[in-house]
């Protein structure tokens, strides 16, 4: 559907560099990155509003690199959703047929038609200055899908949204992308919104993608310590390489045995182990071989939320680790856990992983 | 209400020196305006020449207006949206004409429009006479009041969000189309009261027409030539008249262009 060929673009102060990927008909596509690394720019610049420096796209096959925004087929809803506060709302969603010259009855029906699916129906006649933030984006959306384009590029949908509002409108983008099949190119900094939807995950840093793939393999094996911290995993514990090329964890003692290292030919200069919080085992009951390595560790800090329980720990050597526990999980414990306890941790081999430092 | 300490002092001295603006701005027009005898207004409104020179420079002027916002408009819109190298100076060079005297501006046209310059003879042999004439009035007009139309449209464009223009040209608008159905009727509001400005600008122009056009004669040079020749009793009446016409139509044209409540 849509193919970026070594993408650069300098923009001000935003720069995007070789970015190539692509987006299959009827994937649902979230770049995820950090605020201010170029993503809307490049979402833009896929719209047509900003010509590359270098590079191609291609949509449906059809080189498209120096056609006009115009003439591209994309629906683009932004942050604010832009809406034209000059219009009712029945006119925002009619402002793309009627200049393609639709009967003043084709329109009307169709934006019926589009109201009904999107549940503004009984908004058409209002101004966008009256709506809520989740009224507003529905009617952001029904102005782009109401002309078929290809694609739909969202640039942060959710971001101006209060929690309860931007729960439930993920929820509606699932279901639109579901019944209509449109392919989404979606640009977030918010993981779960990452993960609630996409198919398929691009990570972006300071203007170029560094990785790709489906967020389940993603979050198992981030390519490096700033997509792991991105994914939000908790544990970097730093690693020294031996002799022989064993590993040893900094801060945790000499591992007994040495953990091996992971990739033979790898970086090995800055490495570290990536440890989600569920990948450490407080009462490890599990065989050996599940576990990297088992460890005392003191419980240094216990903090409480309304969901959670954040359990602290901290090794002889200086080593800290944290994990959260659900409630449920807290009352399961074997033993209760008190604050300045030793206990013996196991750190699941599934789930740790090694990565190069940047 | 919770009474803030000083906040009383601070807003009797704020209200009291407005207040003191607002009389200084008021009395004048008042007492000229109620000093009216009606016997003699009546006489003046029934005056030919009076009423013509009134109606010749609202024309001249609505003219200038009409005039400089067809091309004021592309320019406002490129100093709010575009960069390009000397940006600032066009910018300054708009703004120029409200700062110089405007019987110097007068003199400078008449050097460019006038028929000792090859521009203003070109002109004139295609029949564009500017001394002396209607056309000459309107640009006089045109060239000492058209920032305020400029600055005000370009107010008004820097107002729109450029993501509206983007949205719409995704929606499938051409430029052309994006400017016209978006931006324009968005920034109309600052136009408008930005044409009214330059209007009004426009009509009380005195020193700038008086150079390039003594004949035919507008408002405000009847009014300086009746009080050269006859005194302030005759010069008063022409001065109520066109004051008060102003007035109505600034006041119509303003409540035109007030936001109506929306629904």
């Amino acid at each position: 559907m849509l193919r970026l060929v070594d993408i650069s673009l300098k923009l001000g102060n935003f720069s995007l560099r070789n970015i190539s990927f692509d987006v299959k008909q009827g994937e649902y596509v979230v770049l995820l990155g950090p605020t201010g690394t170029g993503k809307t720019v490049l979402l833009e610049t896929i719209a047509g509003l900003y010509h590359p420096d270098s590079g191609n796209i291609y949509l449906k096959d059809l080189d498209v690199t120096r056609f006009p925004p115009e003439t591209r087929h994309l629906g683009v809803v932004y942050q604010d959703y832009a809406l034209f506060p000059h219009l009712t709302v029945y006119a925002n969603i009619a402002f793309g047929l009627k200049l393609m010259g639709e009967t003043d009855r084709d329109v009307r029906n169709a934006v019926s038609k589009m109201a009904h699916f999107l549940d503004i129906g009984h908004i058409l006649n209002r101004r966008p200055r009256l709506l809520s933030g989740g009224e507003r984006q529905r009617v952001a959306l029904a102005r782009a899908l109401i002309l078929r384009p290809y694609m739909l590029l969202l640039d942060e949908p959710l971001s101006a949204l209060d929690r309860l509002t931007r729960d439930r409108l993920r929820r509606e983008l699932k279901r639109i992308h579901g019944e209509i099949g449109v392919s989404i190119l979606h640009i977030t900094h918010d993981l779960s919104e990452a993960f609630f939807l996409a198919d398929r995950l691009i990570i972006m840093k300071d203007g170029a993608v560094i990785q790709e793939g489906n967020p389940e393999d993603t979050l198992r094996q981030p390519g490096n310590r700033f997509v792991a911290e991105l994914l939000g995993i908790e544990n970097f514990i730093p690693a020294k390489i031996g002799p022989g090329g064993q590993v040893f964890l900094e801060g945790l003692g000499t591992s007994d045995p040495p953990l091996f290292s992971p990739e033979p030919g790898e970086k090995t200069d800055s490495i570290y182990l990536t440890i989600p919080g569920w990948a450490i085992d407080l009462f490890p009951d599990k065989e050996n071989g599940s576990y990297l390595s088992q460890v005392n560790m003191r419980i240094v800090g216990l903090n409480r939320t309304e969901a959670y329980m954040e359990i602290e720990l901290e090794h002889e050597h200086g080593a800290r680790l944290s994990t959260t526990l659900s409630w449920r999980e807290v009352t399961m414990l074997p033993t209760p856990i008190k604050f300045g306890k030793v206990i013996k941790i196991g750190l699941l081999k599934e789930g740790t992983y090694w990565v190069p430092g940047d | 209400m919770i009474s803030i300490s000083g906040k009383k002092g601070f807003r009797f001295a704020f209200s009291f020196l407005s207040i003191l603006l607002v009389i200084l701005i008021a009395v004048p027009l008042l007492r000229m305006i109620l000093s009216a005898d009606p016997e003699v207004m009546r006489s003046t409104i029934a005056d030919r020449e009076v009423m013509a020179s009134i109606f010749l420079t609202l024309r001249c002027a609505l003219w200038a207006t009409i005039a400089c916002a067809i091309l004021g408009i592309p320019l406002a819109y490129l100093l709010a949206r575009w960069n390009f190298p000397g940006k600032s100076l066009v910018q300054g060079l708009v703004d120029i004409p409200v700062m110089i005297p405007h019987t110097a501006a007068g003199i400078a046209l008449l050097m460019v429009y006038g028929r000792n310059f090859f521009l203003g003879k070109t002109l004139n042999e295609i029949g564009l006479d500017f001394v002396g004439t209607e056309t000459g009035i309107s640009l006089a007009m045109a060239y000492v009041s058209l920032p305020f139309l400029v600055n005000a449209a370009k107010d008004g464009f820097l107002a729109v969000d450029p993501k509206l223009e983007r949205v719409a040209r995704t929606l499938g608008a051409s430029p052309w189309q994006a400017f016209f159905r978006v931006s324009i009727p968005l920034a109309w509001r600052s136009i408008l009261s930005g044409s009214i400005m330059m209007w009004a600008r426009g009509i009380s122009e005195f020193g700038a027409v008086i150079i390039l056009t003594y004949h035919p004669m507008t408002a405000p040079i009847l009014i300086w030539e009746r009080f050269q020749a006859y005194g302030l009793k005759y010069a008063k009446p022409v001065a109520v008249l066109l004051i008060l016409l102003c007035l109505l139509i600034f006041a119509l044209l303003r409540w035109l262009a007030e936001p109506k409540k929306e629904m």
